[in-house]
């Protein structure tokens, strides 16, 4: 899970009609990324345009949205953009609804297929882990379900991430208070040993998580990724041009074994990007599923 | 339903004259409204909106949430019925009706949820209808805010039943449909059709509330029945439900009302559902406002 595409908690919804060129830059953003922002967010995003006006030399945000527009600086520009709309935090828990449907839901679901085929083996990557939060919060759920749900069964998170001192760090498991604000204090005390300021993970939950680099980019090395029942993948795809998304969520699929469940950042969505993966609603979140076979959702 | 259970329903529900009654003044305004647009009054219609102060308020504070207007502050009845139009005003009085319905004190559960669902999955059926242009739009809002009209009967006349059903299907996170279905035999939707024919509602809000559970089961066509079967499972997923998660996972393009729906909208096949439900997460805040703010008037 890299850092959260923009602050939810972010500016209240404004009275006045939005300015016409924040909605079209609004689209173009989500065309470019698939990254929708709402219409209370128009104050947030024009903070951020506002932003990188100085350095461009513009005086308004038609004009920045005339320099979007432009087949010459689109792609460099959007990309500055989703740099500027990017904040760089995260934390434990970061998504309750997601972890809900995991636990509640599709483990559940996985296991009761896996063990009509006696297979007892369970595998998650957090593709874009950062700096291991989404990772650890992984491991202590499925943790919590070893004795229960998940007796009999073996599994193993694997964690990657393109950037070397966000691998150190998350490895090092040394994390500050805010980022376990979402966290229990009952699970603060099960898995973190307190350090002064800060809290270590504890061995027990590093051991259930194997950190390595990975550039979505090399294709040789996503082609060893395989057989994962699920992947999450939180903020990550921004960051790629539509030729590369496509590529890279093509293997996501293939990554993934037929029943598996794909999930992206609370506001992102594969719409025009994948055709192959069909979007499934949880209470609260939303996910993509590699099908098993011709299924139906229980939709009364 | 069976004939059988359709006649012990309606013996069990004979007491309808004892649901709530329209405000006095509703009937005449709601006669108002229907009139072709060029015979409508608006001095008569401010008159008679005016002489319930109650509606009055209810109707301003509904016309200035930007869920029914955005953008424009209203602060005269008049200025309401003007800026509004007959179609906003009429589903605005029927809103401020259904907020008088509520059975205080035998409601199994949070009356406060049974609204912001009832008043989303109408605002997010109207949504979902002028994105897909959905033909005769103007129907849809009436038949998502009815929907669950079975609901307000089994909590009004059937208070045991309902409060054993509503227990199951939050001690079992299922819908209270299915929940209805297997403790009573019957549901909202078998009830809510027994109203709908008391009132004489129109046709189609009769099929939805019968059938907006079961829309391959429509007679005739089901485009508007299947909307609303998308909408309200749309409203129980992101937080617009009774109060509780259902433990459920949709594939909504696998649903039955998906291909229903296509079948009278064929630009459903490329409608981009991920970003409707992202846009559902603005309005669940607002309809939870408009109601806490309705309910404490």
């Amino acid at each position: 899970m890299t850092s959260s595409p923009f602050l939810l908690e972010q500016a209240g919804r404004s009275a006045a009609p939005p300015d016409p060129s924040l909605v079209r830059i609004r689209d173009l953003i989500y065309k470019a990324c698939g990254i929708y922002l709402p219409d209370n967010k128009f104050y947030f995003l024009n903070e951020r345009c506002s932003r990188r006006l100085k350095p461009l030399g513009l005086r308004s945000i038609r004009e920045y949205l005339d320099l979007l527009s432009s087949p010459k600086d689109a792609e460099s520009e959007v990309r500055n953009l989703l740099n500027e709309i990017t904040v760089g935090e995260t934390c434990f828990f970061r998504n309750p609804h997601q972890l809900d449907a995991l636990r509640r839901i599709i483990l559940p679901k996985i296991k009761a297929a896996k063990e009509k085929l006696s297979f007892t083996r369970l595998k998650l990557w957090s593709a874009g882990c950062s700096t291991g939060e989404e990772p650890y919060t992984l491991a202590m759920l499925l943790l919590e379900e070893c004795s229960a749900l998940l007796k009999g069964f073996t599994w193993q998170i694997v964690a990657t991430d393109l950037n070397d001192l966000s691998l150190a760090k998350a490895q090092e498991g040394i994390f500050d208070a805010y980022a376990l604000r979402n966290t229990s204090p009952l699970y603060q005390q099960k898995y973190f040993q307190r350090r002064g300021p800060h809290f270590a993970v504890s061995d027990e939950l590093k051991a259930r998580v194997s950190f390595s680099r990975l550039n979505l980019h090399d294709e040789s090395k996503l082609l060893f990724m395989k057989d994962n029942d699920v992947i999450f993948c939180a903020n990550v795809l921004i960051y790629f041009d539509l030729t590369s998304k496509r590529r890279i969520v093509g293997h996501f699929f293939g990554n993934l074994l037929p029943g598996g469940y794909f999930f992206l950042g609370h506001s992102e969505s594969l719409y025009g990007v994948n055709d192959d993966f069909h979007l499934v609603h949880f209470p609260g979140a939303t996910a993509y599923c590699r099908p098993p076979g011709p299924s139906g959702g229980n939709s009364r | 339903m069976n004939t059988i259970v359709d006649g012990a329903l309606r013996s069990r529900v004979k007491n309808l004259e004892a649901m709530p009654a329209m405000p006095a003044i509703l009937g005449p305004l709601l006669r108002c409204l229907e009139l072709p647009p060029d015979q409508i009054e608006v001095e008569k219609v401010t008159e008679l909106i005016s002489c319930d102060k109650s509606i009055a308020a209810q109707c301003l504070r509904m016309a200035n949430s930007s869920l029914f207007s955005r953008h424009t502050s209203i602060e005269t009845v008049r200025g309401a019925v003007i800026s509004l139009g007959a179609r906003r005003l009429r589903d605005i009085l029927w809103s401020t009706y259904f907020i008088r319905l509520a059975p205080k004190g035998r409601w199994p559960l949070n009356p406060t949820a049974f609204w912001e669902h009832s008043f989303g999955c109408a605002l997010v059926s109207q949504q979902l209808a002028e994105k897909i242009c959905l033909p005769e739009p103007e129907k849809v809002y009436l038949c998502g805010l009815l929907h669950d009209l079975g609901e307000v009967v089994n909590a009004t006349l059937l208070p045991d039943e309902f409060k054993s059903a509503a227990e199951f299907a939050v001690n079992n996170n299922v819908s209270l449909f299915e929940a209805e279905k297997e403790n009573l035999g019957f549901t909202h939707c078998d009830t809510g059709k027994l109203l709908a024919d008391y009132w004489s509602l129109s046709p189609d809000i009769q099929n939805v509330i019968e059938f907006h559970h079961t829309p391959e089961l429509t007679p005739g066509p089901a485009g508007l029945v299947a909307l609303v079967n998308l909408s309200d499972l749309l409203c129980r997923l992101r937080g617009m439900g009774y109060g509780y998660d259902e433990l459920r996972e949709i594939d909504f393009r696998e649903a039955p009302a998906w291909s229903l729906l296509q079948q009278a909208v064929p630009r459903l096949e490329i409608f981009d559902i991920a970003r409707f439900t992202l846009e559902l997460d603005v309005e669940a805040d607002e309809i939870r406002s408009l109601v806490a703010s309705a309910f404490n008037s």
